[in-house]
């Protein structure tokens, strides 16, 4: 178990929006352009390193059966701190992302992994899941947004990408458009999963589904027996 | 007994910094998030209400402390050295919280000039409508005291938004009242001549 082992599996292995399905709220909300996922997921990024770190520091100290409420008041101190910043040094970023931002409070991303690794680890292995979480989940925001925002607006960062005669495909910035682009994104993980393993010998039928595709196997009771 | 004790005391030790921290937070944000309050919405709204001036309202701003203590600001139109207009910023309540709108008066028949909503957390299609251009122009010229048709004045509310549109006239009507009890030193402070700029001046200095 050691730091980069931690920091890398939430890049690919257990990438919170394509393979673990966490945080999905913000991920189809806020993604009509690639800036606001890239400012949405470093706002998770700050709130997921702090709330790992503090709450692998206090976990000695918090009694089990009030852990939830004390998870909760670290990560809501954090989201309000964020909140106030992001109001004082990114304006117009705070109005694009509006209600979005105090939501961090309830993503499952953030007590997903206080409660299943920060509170069981020790603080370097703590801040290394949160950091490969947080970026993992900022990669796959900016990704997303990129291609609705590619799509949609014919733009990436707000940067015209053709020329005039390029009609946008407005529905991709619309909510329909998020859940096309998530589903195909994760039918791609999938294929892809599925691929490997059949390189690797192991029977198709059982990487459609279950728990080779999830793969957040630390994250998960079942998985921890079987492996 | 004992694991009471703990729990509740680890609660509250931890709700305890909790606080101290975000309090900390929030008095230090306090001059950064005005300057960007000021920088993103009210300074395109006061360009929105006065589209035609010399100088920058947002860069001749001042403050004014009301009655009560509240600090006011007050932002004049000049137009060829001379001042034909403040914008001042009304709060009313509306249906999901305080309607922010900056109101523009004209300094010479105290009336409305234009009107510029601010913030705002109405219903998005029926409430959000006083954004409107449509409901908007309508409070242009007005005398500055202004009220909806249902109570005997001249604004047409919008259909099935009432307590939006009446959230707006309640922020014009403060901001209506803040520009009555200020008009005097408004004209006192920004009227032109180099006497008023060496005023001016000294009024800078003592708000700052």
């Amino acid at each position: 178990m050691s730091f980069y082992k931690e920091f890398t599996k939430g890049l690919w292995n257990e990438l919170p929006p394509f393979r673990l399905l966490l945080g999905l709220c913000p991920v189809l909300a806020i993604t009509k352009t690639a800036q606001n996922g890239l400012g949405m997921g470093l706002a998770v990024l700050f709130v997921l390193v702090l709330s790992n770190m503090i709450v692998s520091m206090v976990r000695g100290i918090i009694p089990k059966k009030v852990r939830i409420a004390c998870f909760i008041i670290i990560a809501a101190t954090l989201v309000v701190a964020v909140e106030l910043l992001m109001q004082a040094y990114a304006y117009p970023l705070y109005q694009q992302l509006g209600i979005f931002v105090p939501l961090i409070v309830v993503n499952c991303i953030i007590l997903g992994r206080a409660e299943a690794f920060a509170a069981k680890n020790p603080v370097n292995l703590a801040i290394a899941d949160g950091l490969g979480m947080g970026l993992g989940f900022t990669l796959s925001l900016t990704f997303l947004g990129s291609v609705r925002e590619i799509l949609g607006a014919g733009s990436i960062f707000g940067v015209k990408l053709f020329g005039e005669s390029f009609e946008p495909f407005t529905m991709m910035v619309e909510a329909p458009g998020a859940f096309i682009c998530l589903g195909v994104i994760l039918a791609f993980m999938n294929h892809l999963t599925k691929m490997q393993n059949r390189k690797r010998g192991l029977s198709s039928d059982k990487a459609g589904n279950g728990c080779t595709v999830c793969g957040g196997c630390t994250a998960c009771e079942r998985g921890k027996a079987s492996a | 007994m004992k694991s009471i004790i703990k729990m509740v005391s680890v609660l509250s030790v931890l709700c305890a910094v909790a606080g101290f921290v975000l309090s900390y937070l929030k008095i230090s944000t306090v001059t950064p998030i005005e300057n960007q309050l000021l920088k993103y919405v009210q300074g395109p709204a006061i360009l929105n209400v006065f589209k035609d001036v010399d100088t920058s309202p947002l860069e001749q701003r001042k403050s004014f402390i009301v009655g009560d203590g509240k600090k006011i600001n007050v932002f004049p139109a000049i137009k060829d050295g001379k001042l034909f207009g403040v914008a001042i910023e009304g709060f009313g309540q509306g249906f999901g919280g305080d309607i922010g709108v900056m109101v523009g008066f004209n300094i010479v028949d105290d009336t409305l000039v234009n009107i510029d909503v601010t913030t705002h957390k109405e219903t998005p299609g029926l409430g959000s409508q006083i954004s409107n251009e449509r409901f908007k122009k309508q409070f242009a010229g007005k005398p500055y005291a202004v009220a909806l048709k249902s109570q005997g004045g001249e604004i047409d509310a919008i259909s099935g938004a009432t307590v939006s549109s009446n959230g707006t006239v309640l922020a014009i009507n403060d901001a209506g009242n803040q520009y009555k009890t200020l008009k005097e030193e408004i004209i006192k402070t920004w009227n032109s001549g180099a006497k008023n700029e060496f005023l001016q001046g000294i009024h800078q200095r003592a708000v700052e």
